[in-house]
């Protein structure tokens, strides 16, 4: 077993980790960035419409941060700690203009301050943006300044496996070097989740192929609970049939979803926010209106752009135009956009606390979609996503770097527990025949899309649950045909398989167990949110083919409950 | 909107290969329809057919740049292009797969992207702003005007096919590539940066070796046009303090191209050549030229056009 060594090891390369990694690094440690694809591969890359801001002197006068907090609270459906949306609010007009002077290309307003654009659930509008690609803009602005420093060493296109764990104390992790299937103990006094999201347990998600749940099923093995692993939202926009985001920048920019009767249905379901809705409101409106037969066959909705005109559609909402054109066939400045609800974003996450620390594990830290802190609740805003990588990963980096300072260095010895987990890998893909990974995963992901989706009841999860149980029980017959030493992707793909069944059956119990609506998770058997009994966020662990649920308080300063109408 | 579906079935052909086997070709039936894109048709080759096939894909739509690879031929985001389109512009259900050219194979259409990388990182791709901005001491500001030319050379997703396809990275080791000279010229021309000095020490030698052939313009996924890069890199030379041999030399074929053109309106090439070159330097090329009989093409001289003196006036800006 080849060994190294790390003050820091972090999972993932995308705007959380590289924050994460800039500031620990900056700090003078030294840190190993562990990533499955090179960095600007990340799934960062794809988020389209913004980032939020509140920037002193360069906002609407009436906004302030406590109306942002408000938002964000609001559309979480008051499961949102309210002290972590206070501090993501009053550090977003800092973060944005952090990323500004490192060279990041915001579209600019003529005095050339930063531009602003309108987002879902915001009073005011707040989201900053470059075009409609500011997750790439952001992400290679932030991994070109990381890379700049020097002192991190970058992992990429390297598997990280499991934690490795002793007496509820980190002590490094396993990773695989893709190229040539070599298992290395990364030993590390820290250890920074910042592995993204899950969007491939969805038949139908915008996620990357590469958005696999890695780390929430890594943490979850190593005795960590995730934190409100129930809530999962769906874009209501994605590009029929292909599943590409189209950006909900395009309905800040003025286009309206539409019927087939051509009715702009949205006044039926929030008529005040019409449009701008949050997205729970907007995927459940759009899918009503599939249910009640007033969708186009095949089961999707317009989004009409064609009012806003040719230059400000390219200009603006790029991205939103060459997709429909290239994967639909369809030009936007003349035809409405075929659009339908698809997984986008995962609200829970590794439990952590607003300094990014997680309560489990000594020295197990987690940030950005990976991590719930929570700052979105029951149902994340538009705009938020970015924020919260770069907020939360500079956070993280910090705290991490304050654990650093008092670190004592553990004397016994955890070279055997590292080898097993080695051997771990390896039993995933034990028999010489049976299954391969594709036949479970194709099975999983109409599972998951069906049963525990946008609608949800307790026929369906139940179902779920059995079926995530007979998967789970076929992994054990699965094998690999490819027994290549260089790069062998069925392998890994077979190790992501084991992870997103871990996560599925989490995910599924946590949404049995929560007995009503709220924000993303819907049931139709308990149609109401019901505060009295379920204002709290669900703890959940992973023992071995079971799933134990605790609670925590939501934390509140200002804001008590009420209903949630738009 | 009109979504007109329609299936086809289709042979994908996917050269593959294996540091032990080397490289061999297999082919792939599978139903596809009009919005079936090559990214979806392999990720189901892998699930459901042969799962020992490797190949790298992220997003999707085209914004990671992972899976550039060759189809039928043409270096392409394997996410940005349907299977359907291909197989109607070649008239054939049968599509060859094959990695990127000019990298080293590492396992069927993945290839080594580490020299890519490195290229990349040469031209220092971030920003050096002013102390006093990085301390957030003074606000910096950018014109809208300035931040649409910038962004259209900053969208690079380092995706590779672009050094794939170029002819000159393959026998000139001293040129950057078309995506580094993206990359470098978008840092080169933002008015926020401080070390133009060091990034012309860098970059202009580099874009007079291009020989604008247009490989990176017609296979860029972002029509990022790597080579408009170049041409607007070169425009810095004349503020160049230190200029190479290739700079120089450049410099004196543009100043002939415009003689040429000034005195006849013609590119007359065989002037244009010694002016370039110099007498010397020709010297070999011109006996070459002697011995194979075409030195006769060379002398031949040519009457200005009609009418020249509006050429002239164009040339020189003289418009009274």
């Amino acid at each position: 077993m080849e060994k190294v060594s790390y003050d820091v090891v972090i999972v993932g390369a995308g705007l959380a980790g590289l924050m994460a990694a800039h500031e620990v690094a900056s700090a003078g440690y030294n840190v190993a960035v562990i990533s499955k694809v090179f960095p600007t591969r990340s799934h960062s890359a794809a988020a389209e419409g913004g980032i939020a801001a509140y920037i002193q002197g360069n906002s609407d006068p009436n906004d302030n941060p406590d109306y942002m907090t408000y938002d964000t609270v609001k559309g979480g459906d008051y499961l949102v700690d309210q002290d972590a949306a206070e501090l993501l609010a009053y550090k977003s007009g800092e973060i944005v203009m952090l990323l500004e002077r490192w060279g990041a290309l915001f579209n600019r307003q003529p005095d050339g301050r930063v531009a602003v654009r309108y987002f879902g659930g915001q009073t005011y509008p707040r989201t900053r943006f470059v075009g409609d690609k500011t997750g790439m803009a952001l992400l290679h602005t932030v991994y070109e300044r990381t890379s700049g420093l020097g002192s991190v060493d970058f992992y990429f296109e390297w598997f990280a496996w499991e934690l490795v764990e002793d007496d509820n104390r980190i002590r490094g992790i396993i990773a695989f070097d893709m190229r040539n299937m070599v298992p290395v103990f990364f030993k590390a006094k820290a250890v920074v989740i910042a592995s993204g999201g899950m969007g491939m347990l969805y038949r139908h998600t915008t996620n990357s192929y590469i958005n696999t749940g890695d780390g929430y099923a890594m943490a979850l093995r190593a005795g960590a609970a995730l934190k409100d692993p129930e809530f999962v939202q769906f874009h209501p926009t994605a590009l029929y049939p292909s599943d590409i985001l189209i950006s909900e920048a395009a309905r800040g920019e003025g286009a309206v979803l539409r019927n087939v009767k051509g009715e702009r249905f949205m006044a039926r379901y929030a008529p005040k926010k019409l449009d701008l809705a949050p997205r729970d409101i907007v995927s459940r409106a759009i899918l009503t209106e599939v249910k009640e037969g007033r969708g186009f066959p095949g089961g999707y909705v317009g989004l009409d752009l064609t009012h806003l005109g040719e230059d400000y559609i390219k200009e603006r909402l790029a991205l939103a135009y060459e997709a429909a054109k290239s994967f639909a066939g369809i030009d936007a400045t003349k035809e409405m956009i075929p659009v339908r609800p698809a997984q986008h974003y995962y609200m829970g996450g590794v439990d952590v606390d607003i300094t990014g620390r997680n309560p489990d594990l000594i020295g197990l830290f987690a940030a950005g979609e990976a991590a719930c802190v929570s700052v979105h609740g029951a149902n994340r805003l538009g705009s938020n996503s970015l924020l919260e990588t770069l907020v939360f990963g500079r956070e993280t980096g910090r705290t991490v770097v304050e654990f650093l300072k008092s670190y004592t260095e553990p004397s016994s010895d955890i070279d055997k527990e590292a080898e097993k987990m080695i051997d771990s890998a390896y039993d995933v893909v034990k028999s010489e025949s049976g299954v391969h990974f594709g036949e479970i995963l194709e099975k999983l992901r109409d599972t998951m899309w069906d049963y525990v989706g946008v609608f949800r009841d307790e026929n369906g999860l139940k179902t779920a649950l059995s079926e995530i149980m007979k998967l789970r029980e076929d992994m054990k017959k699965m094998y690999v045909l490819d027994k290549s030493k260089v790069y062998n992707t069925e392998f890994y793909n077979a190790l992501e398989l084991k992870n997103m069944l871990d996560l599925a059956l989490v995910i599924a119990t946590s949404a049995l167990n929560r007995k009503e609506s709220r924000g993303a998770h819907y049931r139709l058997d308990f149609p109401e949110r019901d505060d009295q009994n379920w204002l709290k966020h669900t703890i959940a662990y992973l023992r071995g083919n079971s799933v134990e649920i605790t609670y925590k308080p939501v934390k509140m300063t200002k804001w008590k409950p009420e209903v949630r109408v738009y | 909107m009109s979504l007109q579906n329609e299936e086809m079935d289709v042979v994908l052909k996917i050269k593959r290969y294996s540091p032990e086997k080397g490289y061999w070709w297999q082919e792939y039936k599978l139903k596809v329809d009009r919005f079936t894109q090559f990214t979806e048709a392999l990720r189901r080759i892998k699930s459901e057919q042969d799962p020992t096939l490797a190949y790298r894909a992220s997003c999707h739509m085209a914004v990671c740049g992972s899976c550039g690879m060759k189809i039928n031929g043409e270096p392409r985001l394997a996410c940005k292009t349907l299977v359907m389109d291909m197989a109607k512009k070649y008239g054939s259900n049968v599509i060859t797969i094959e990695p990127m050219d000019y990298f080293k194979p590492v396992k069927d259409l993945i290839v080594d992207l580490d020299e890519f990388y490195q290229r990349m990182y040469k031209v220092k791709p971030r920003l050096y702003p002013h102390k006093d901005v990085l301390e957030g001491i003074v606000e910096q500001r950018l014109k809208p005007e300035d931040q649409r030319e910038l962004w259209k050379f900053a969208q690079c997703i380092w995706c590779g096919l672009c050094v794939s396809a170029c002819p000159v990275v393959v026998i000139d080791q001293q040129f950057l590539g078309p995506a580094a000279h993206a990359k470098g010229y978008r840092f080169l021309a933002d008015p926020r940066d401080t070390i133009t000095e060091e990034r012309m020490k860098i970059l202009i030698d580099s874009s007079w070796r291009c020989t604008y052939c247009y490989q990176c313009f017609n296979v860029c996924p972002r029509d990022i046009e790597p080579v408009t890069a170049i041409k607007k890199t070169r425009a810095y030379t004349r503020l160049a303090k230190e200029k190479t041999s290739v700079t120089q030399t450049g410099e004196k074929h543009i100043e002939a191209i415009f003689n040429s053109l000034l005195e006849s309106g013609k590119l007359e090439e065989a002037k244009v050549y010694l002016s370039t070159y110099g007498l010397l330097g020709s010297i070999k090329d011109f006996i070459y030229l002697f011995q194979s009989g075409k030195v006769k093409y060379a002398l031949v001289k040519e009457k200005p056009v009609e009418n020249i003196s509006e050429i002239r006036k164009i040339l020189t800006g003289d418009n009274k």
